[in-house]
């Protein structure tokens, strides 16, 4: 991730106030940034959405595609991912000084979202053992303010709820080769159940305190973190730990705990507000970049 | 004050007979055109022409120029020179580091080819130094600290303690006592207390 | 796409317009705080964002700095999403690289790059959303990103494409006109001083044709160019009425 250079006065002020449950903004520990949501910006694609948590920016399209399902589960589909980490973050993203960091983040993204649990795989399957949906699922890094996996996992929630998948017909003929027809209709379309998507929640371990929805200079003071992917009941789906430094098993409950308190309130904000944005259809004013 | 004219890249001020282009500005064909996009000041200089140019909120980044005094941290040293990372331009911090180099000639101003460059900096010093040339294509660029006021201004001893300076070319650690060789820079007198 | 006409008898286009109508622009600056200056603009359905970090030391090889100017190095990425059919690299391939090249070319004609020596300027520029008229949204979303992050230019940089349909030229072309095999000309103009930064066409054209081609190629950008100059002027007022007492 783009690092930041913090100085050791600085560490030891972050370290002090995380102590004390109060953060360089003022936040408290278990406080997430100012986050914007907004779904439908790109219209090339079947489903988009974009974030800002403070000043980490992400972009997530997803487009969907026919193709042949795998071996082992013919009547399922599945999600790709692709995580761009674009210059415009910083620029040593330039070229492919992104790819490590791209790569990283899509193969979590694929451990966390790609199974049935998450998404109803079964739902895009066309005709078993021959053709599926598959979704493309593409990550836009823009900026890069810490926090990344919370961001992109709200994010694709947020694009996984926005996707229209045209309504397939199937019809046979004579020689028994089946055609594929997608309808024409644009509102004739199914859309994802995404109240089993779960979101990741990241714990930077700082000091002795842990804090969610840590910036760049306070994961320079953190020497390990946890990631935690948490559905709307309160169920973890997936545990990872990151970082360099080890922690020890009270710790790692300690935050699992607060992780799956602060994960389980993140999704029902969410969903309201998915659907008010849904509600307000063809009147909703697209702000996008612009606002 | 009046109320300040925007203005934007290419757009005409006036001509040279009238001012003289400063920050922000560009000659063209006998006419003052502006380069950015903000305020026209226009600052009367005495007897001469005024000086015309464009501010901006913001300040837009500072390149280190020949002669600017430069805050710098040291990264690595060799028998020849220091290689330091310049932080500071004046009171301006820089959002990205350049790279400079401070030969070990350039070090004093004294006894240039008795210096060991082991005895004037460590890796991890704050030094002030200034810069002499924007080197060419394969230096960095190079700094000096041949004067009284440039040299060592924080430092590290061995034990992890901030050293405090006791002559030009020695620090003292507080903690341990131990002295070690630095080039120090000369504390000006307004900041030693009375 | 037998049936569809560039150009009605009525002399409207695909999508309604006039011959030498623009699409409708929208641009904002400052998008990104982190970054030195940032703007992103749409043309139609076009989307461009741009982000400028500098001046800054030469990354990588200290060899590529120049003695007497800074070096501009640009990078044009396209989004996976941005194409009707998923793209499977955002950059990398010929013709990025080729655009980033003309991008580079561009604004070396505009930046007065005399006053960085030995420094280097990044200009990023990603379409989010591609209808045609790639290169004109990202060479004006990246005039605003560095007008955003105070660098000093001789002059706006306006971009614009036309092309050329039963002796009539079309301004600003949209994707489907673009890939009709027509002709297609890419014109980067400076406005005030009239100077063209760079001239690209391909297909074959009459040169009988090839003045009024560019002439309306050149009015669109000096139409742009006020649309862009209307966006700064609009950005510098909001921000000193913040920061006026």
């Amino acid at each position: 991730m783009a690092a930041v250079q913090v100085s050791e006065a600085e560490k030891v002020y972050i370290m002090h106030g995380v102590r004390d449950d109060l953060r360089l903004d003022g936040r408290g520990c278990e406080d997430y940034r100012h986050m914007e949501i907004e779904t439908d910006v790109v219209s090339n694609t079947d489903g988009s959405a974009k974030i800002s948590l403070g000043h980490t920016d992400v972009l997530v399209g997803v487009k969907a595609e026919i193709g042949k399902p795998r071996a082992m589960v013919p009547d399922e589909g599945y999600l790709e991912f692709f995580v761009d980490c674009s210059a415009n973050a910083t620029p040593e993203f330039e070229g492919r000084g992104g790819e490590e960091l791209g790569v990283e983040l899509s193969n979590t993204l694929y451990k966390v979202f790609n199974n049935r649990h998450s998404v109803d795989l079964r739902s895009l399957c066309i005709c078993p053992g021959e053709n599926c949906w598959v979704l493309y699922v593409d990550v836009l890094l823009l900026q890069c303010d810490g926090n990344l996996f919370d961001a992109i996992s709200i994010a694709i929630k947020a694009a996984l709820f926005n996707t229209r998948i045209p309504k397939v017909h199937i019809s046979e003929d004579e020689e028994g080769v089946k055609e594929i027809e997608l309808s024409d209709d644009p509102y004739d379309c199914m859309r994802l159940n995404v109240e089993n998507v779960p979101c990741i929640v990241t714990l930077c371990k700082v000091g002795h305190r842990h804090v969610v929805d840590a910036t760049l200079q306070e994961k320079a003071c953190s020497v390990a973190s946890l990631l935690i992917s948490v559905t709307h009941r309160g169920t973890v789906t997936c545990v990872r730990k990151m970082g360099g430094g080890s922690l020890d098993p009270e710790s790692i409950f300690e935050m699992t705990e607060a992780g799956k308190r602060v994960g389980k309130a993140l999704h029902a904000p969410l969903m309201e507000l998915l659907q008010k944005e849904e509600s307000l259809g063809k009147k909703r004013q697209k702000v996008g970049f612009l606002g | 004050m009046s109320p300040m004219k925007l203005c934007v890249p290419g757009e005409r001020l006036c001509s040279t007979e009238d001012c003289i282009p400063g920050n922000g500005t560009y000659l063209r064909h006998g006419s003052i055109f502006a380069s950015l996009a903000g305020y026209v000041l226009r600052k009367n200089e005495g007897e001469e022409l005024p000086v015309i140019s464009v501010v901006r909120e913001t300040e837009a980044q500072l390149l280190p120029d020949v002669g600017a005094i430069v805050t710098c941290k040291v990264t690595s040293i060799n028998p020849r020179f220091a290689k330091v990372h310049i932080l500071y331009v004046g009171s301006t911090p820089l959002k990205d580091r350049f790279r400079g180099t401070i030969r070990r000639e350039d070090v004093r101003a004294t006894e240039k080819d008795k210096v060991e460059t082991y005895k004037s900096f460590r890796p991890g010093d704050i030094v002030l130094a200034k810069v002499i040339s924007l080197g060419d294509v394969q230096s960095n660029y190079l700094l000096t600290t041949a004067e009284n006021e440039l040299g060592v201004v924080v430092a590290h001893s061995e034990a992890g303690a901030q050293m405090v300076p006791i002559s030009w070319c020695e620090m003292q650690c507080p903690r341990t006592h131990a002295k070690e060789f630095r080039k120090v820079a000369r504390v000006q007198p307004e900041y030693l207390q009375a | 796409m037998a049936g569809l006409e560039l150009l009605s008898d009525q002399g409207y286009r695909l999508d309604g317009r006039k011959a030498t109508e623009l699409r409708k622009v929208q641009a904002r600056t400052s998008v990104f705080a982190q970054a030195d200056g940032s703007a992103y603009l749409e043309q139609g359905n076009t989307k461009a964002l741009a982000v400028v970090y500098g001046p800054h030391e030469t990354r990588g090889s200290r060899s590529k700095s120049l003695h007497d100017r800074a070096v501009i190095n640009c990078q044009f990425s396209m989004a996976t999403f941005s194409t009707a059919e998923r793209k499977r690299r955002p950059h990398g391939d010929r013709k990025s690289s080729e655009m980033s090249l003309h991008l580079k070319q561009t604004f070396e004609a505009a930046v007065l790059t005399e006053l960085y020596p030995r420094s280097q300027i990044d200009i990023y520029v990603k379409i989010l959303q591609a209808d045609g008229g790639n290169y004109s949204a990202c060479v004006n979303a990246a005039t605003l990103a560095l007008v955003d992050a105070g660098i000093p230019m001789r002059d706006y940089v306006c971009a614009c494409t036309a092309g050329f349909v039963e002796d009539t030229p079309l301004a600003d072309l949209c994707h489907a006109e673009e890939s009709g095999g027509g002709t297609s000309l890419a014109l980067a103009l400076l406005p005030r001083s009239g100077n063209i930064a760079l001239l690209q066409m391909d297909a074959r054209l009459h040169q009988d044709h090839l003045d009024a081609l560019i002439e309306a190629a050149m009015t669109a950008c000096k139409g742009l160019s006020k649309v862009l100059d209307d966006v700064v002027r609009q950005h510098l007022e909001e921000v000193s009425v913040l920061t006026r007492d």
